[in-house]
């Protein structure tokens, strides 16, 4: 049996919330009788990821993907459940998983603000005790991937966003972890730095057989770096599988885009009831939703422009960014 | 601990690379210490103008304490200065969390961020203060006085050092402890006059609960003859080292608090 990269059980976490009415009054308030609401972040998740798989972890904001990250790398503390890095309890020995894990954290940076990058790489190469030679190595190979040479003599304060972010992912990566989280690495970055960055993550983990934790609001990081997808909301696990099982399963969901005359209502062909879904529609432009395998394109189009006066439509293959909404469905219509 | 020496001294080679380039904050900071050491020696002689003598304490005598607050003092500036930060630079803006995910001793990496070059004012008047006051006592010194004093003034430093790092450690519950720190530190300015022109209380309070009797006044009374607190004096290392341990113990406390919490 090989082993796993991350094994989790059963994690929980909750965080104390204070509650206050709103207001100075509310404050005053809350000085002098505290009531604590419990807010759990992290409600039973499980999780088996094998080393040198890419996994996406996505979710709404506050669907606990963060606090799940912070204890797979040790900074909290699960309340219960176990948490294994490669067979290590990264909060009880935190220092020995750090050697393990890189990470880049969105907005934080893991570079030293006032010292060129250079100097930050070589900082880091000592604090992650890498020999000289493997460092020389990995330190050219990303040069040359993130296209660092005109950056490294800058210190970090005076980097752009996008050159920041590229430093970031080089400095993530140096020790040559087995583990990386990579936590919204491409938020508002141009689609060209995206490109390299998706790039960097694909290579180097394929070279070394990293495991890559990634989040983000980006469909496209998911379907251009990741082999799965987890999706979490409102602390729990709602989907995981493979990303090619993701698209098959939704494969044959189509969505027909309707633009009628003015002036005219819609009427659904009787000889289509069932097979299609009426999704958000107004006056003159409705959307359908059907499968492709019950109903053929054509099919459908041909029933839809018989009865009605159709003055534009179209047929979309539903986006990743569709079909991963398609998986919260369920829960926002309960 | 050879890892740890070679860490602090590449973290402290780039900083001093950042120091060069700003050669006026450099200048600045320093003369910004000068001014406010200056300005408390002014305040003591114009005192000392008016009176023979403190309770019996004469002006060089106090200079000579002041001497020892102030290396002690510098210790703690130049190489422990982040310790201030603590709440609002690492634990509020989850740079405590960058810090924890590295293989190394988090308060390591939070107190080698930083080397604050203004404390080498306060060395440099420390030093002349104490050289000064000791010609005017006509102090003779021996190769063991001097080695005592260096361990004195590195105790102090040590004192210095634990009461920031312990009350810091309350910005793990706190927003941030700052406010609480600067006012446990204004304490530090009684400690720089002879302890007995106090209450007992006072003395009791900057003895046994905030040692900051231990950061210059007890230290000086080893160099002092027939002025009594020898065993005070003697204890100096031993009250540094307890604060520290008690200090750092708490520090790992509110560690293991943030583990719980993350906020």
């Amino acid at each position: 049996m090989s082993q796993t990269a991350i094994e989790v059980r059963d994690l929980v976490k909750h965080y104390q919330i204070l509650e206050r009415d709103a207001g100075l009054k509310g404050a005053i308030k809350a000085l002098f009788s505290r009531k604590y609401r419990i807010k759990e972040a992290v409600k039973g998740i499980d999780l088996s990821i094998a080393p040198g798989e890419r996994v996406g972890y996505i979710g709404f904001n506050g669907a606990g993907k963060s606090t799940t990250i912070k204890m797979l790398a040790g900074v909290l503390r699960p309340d219960a459940g176990s948490v294994r890095v490669f067979g290590i309890d990264p909060h009880e020995n935190r220092i020995q998983n750090a050697r393990q894990i890189g990470a880049v954290f969105g907005q934080r940076t893991q570079l030293f603000w006032d010292i060129p990058v250079r100097e930050s790489f070589d900082l880091l190469r000592e604090i992650y005790e890498v020999p000289r030679s493997e460092f020389e190595e990995t330190i050219a190979w990303f040069i040359e991937q993130l296209q660092l040479e005109p950056l490294l003599d800058v210190p970090v304060r005076q980097l752009s966003l996008g050159q920041k972010m590229r430093c970031e992912l080089a400095a993530a990566f140096l020790h040559r972890p087995r583990v990386v989280y990579l936590d919204e690495p491409t938020i508002g970055l141009d689609i060209d730095i995206k490109e390299t960055i998706r790039a960097f993550i694909r290579e180097i983990s394929d070279a070394w057989g990293t495991t890559v934790i990634l989040t983000t609001h980006d469909m496209q990081d998911i379907e251009e770096v990741c082999d799965r997808v987890i999706v979490l909301d409102e602390g729990r696990i709602i989907y995981d599988d493979r990303i090619e099982t993701l698209k098959q399963t939704f494969n044959n969901e189509r969505t027909l885009e309707i633009t009628l005359d003015e002036g005219t209502t819609f009427v659904i062909p009787p000889s289509v009831t069932g097979l299609v879904t009426e999704l958000a529609s107004e006056t003159d432009s409705i959307q359908l939703a059907f499968n492709h395998h019950e109903i053929s394109s054509g099919q459908l189009i041909r029933e839809i422009v018989n009865c009605n006066q159709v003055k534009d439509l179209s047929v979309v293959v539903p986006k990743m960014e569709t079909l991963i909404r398609n998986l919260y469905q369920p829960e926002v219509s309960a | 601990m050879k890892r740890y020496a070679k860490l602090y001294w590449l973290y402290a080679k780039n900083h001093f690379k950042v120091m060069m380039e700003y050669r006026m904050d450099f200048l600045i900071g320093v003369l910004s210490v000068f001014g406010q050491q200056f300005a408390a020696l002014f305040f003591l002689s114009i005192v000392f103008q008016h009176i023979e003598s403190l309770n019996g304490w004469s002006f060089y005598e106090i200079l000579f304490i002041y001497g020892i607050a102030f290396l002690g003092r510098a210790v703690h500036h130049i190489f422990f200065d982040n310790l201030w930060t603590i709440g609002w630079q690492y634990i509020r803006t989850g740079n405590l969390d960058r810090i924890l995910m590295r293989p190394v001793n988090p308060l390591f990496q939070i107190v080698a961020e930083r080397v604050q070059q203004d404390g080498f004012g306060q060395l440099l008047i420390g030093g002349s203060v104490l050289w000064l006051a000791s010609n005017e006592l006509g102090m003779s010194w021996s190769v063991m006085d001097v080695i005592v004093l260096l361990i004195m003034v590195l105790a102090s430093g040590m004192i210095y050092i634990a009461v920031n790092l312990f009350f810091a450690t309350f910005s793990f519950w706190m927003i941030d402890s700052l406010p609480v720190v600067f006012a446990v530190f204004s304490l530090s300015d009684f400690a720089r006059y002879p302890m007995t022109i106090y209450s007992k209380v006072i003395m009791f309070v900057l003895t046994y609960i905030i040692p900051f009797g231990f950061t210059a006044f007890y230290p000086a009374m080893y160099f002092f003859e027939g002025r009594g607190f020898t065993m005070f004096a003697l204890a100096t290392p031993l009250v540094a080292i307890l604060s520290l341990v008690i200090a750092y113990r708490f520090w790992l406390f509110g560690l293991r608090a943030f583990a719980s919490t993350g906020s």
